[in-house]
């Protein structure tokens, strides 16, 4: 029935906007890095790994609803 | 097919036969090539690939596991190191990824699981195991319950969900170029705007974040066992 596909594709599209916030939050901690890099030039190595490893857990969140929205999208 | 029963095997098997393969390859290489070594000259080609990767999974476990015991961990962390970096960079050659499958990310996830538990109970003994539900409080056993069972989850759903929406993503690029490229009247058959555009993608998505997650991994499950090796 096509109300049931169109509720499944407003659901996969309300899914995928876990990724707004996330966006802030690693661009925040993008912020915060470079600002430590400027006050300690020599940390750069493990600033820069330190940066990727969180950046990376954080974005987990927006990959579940990614995943979310895919498996509406697709099997549904 | 045998009689009345259909056998099905799914594509992530060959694909970890494949990688497999390769891991074998590449470690009978390195081992010939050590023995014949000259130890007081400079490493170079694959001998020098091998040394600066066992130098930085040393060093790796040595600093996320603050235990005397961390050399212990370190050949499991380098096994899986390779495997997961082989195996997510599989999708350059066409194949499909074993760590698409959810069943291989489950599995990696509950053998971490093992391990942690076994450090758990190794220092506090089996009493002060079954104690730490009951800390600090009796009604917070439900909380700590499933504060034991939540980095199985995370870690296999994050593993999986990377490596698969970097596939479908890929998959969905190919197939609007397939479209463009259609619309071209005699050399549409082929096409010939997917190669042009998609190396870019795949650069990111099957190198970048295929090691990135193999980092997040390595990383996870050493903090999580230094954590309880410390206790």
């Amino acid at each position: 029935m096509e109300l049931a596909q169109g509720l499944v594709a407003i659901g996969a599209g309300l899914a995928i906007m876990t990724g707004m916030m996330t966006g802030l939050g690693q661009g925040f901690a993008a912020g915060k890095a470079v600002e430590a890099v400027g006050r300690n030039p020599e940390a750069e190595n493990k600033i820069r790994s330190m940066l990727i490893l969180g950046a990376a857990i954080a974005e987990t969140c927006a990959i579940y609803g990614m995943l979310i929205a895919f498996i509406l999208m697709f099997i549904y | 097919m045998i009689g009345n029963i259909t056998i099905q095997i799914q594509a992530e098997v060959i694909s970890i036969i494949v990688v497999s393969l390769v891991i074998f390859a590449f470690v009978f290489v390195v081992n010939k090539k050590v023995k014949t070594a000259n130890i007081y000259e400079k490493p170079k080609g694959i001998l020098l690939i091998a040394t600066i990767f066992v130098e930085a999974l040393a060093k790796l476990t040595n600093d996320n596991v603050n235990h005397k015991s961390a050399a212990n961990y370190a050949p499991y962390i380098a096994v899986l190191a390779l495997y997961l970096l082989f195996s997510n960079f599989s999708g350059l050659l066409g194949l499909s990824q074993p760590t698409k499958n959810y069943s291989v990310t489950l599995t990696l996830a509950l053998i971490t699981f093992v391990l942690i538990q076994r450090a758990s109970i190794k220092t506090v003994g089996i009493t002060g195991y079954i104690k730490s539900f009951f800390e600090p409080s009796p009604f917070l056993f439900i909380m700590n319950f499933f504060s034991k069972i939540a980095p199985i989850i995370s870690m296999s759903v994050r593993l999986f969900g990377n490596i698969t929406s970097g596939s479908i993503l890929m998959l969905m690029v190919y197939g609007f170029t397939a479209y463009l490229s259609g619309l071209f009247p005699i050399i549409g058959s082929i096409n010939f705007i997917g190669p042009l555009i998609a190396p870019f993608l795949h650069f990111y998505f099957d190198l970048f974040v295929g090691a990135i997650q193999m980092f997040i991994f390595i990383s996870l499950t050493t903090v999580f066992i230094g954590i309880e090796l410390s206790q």
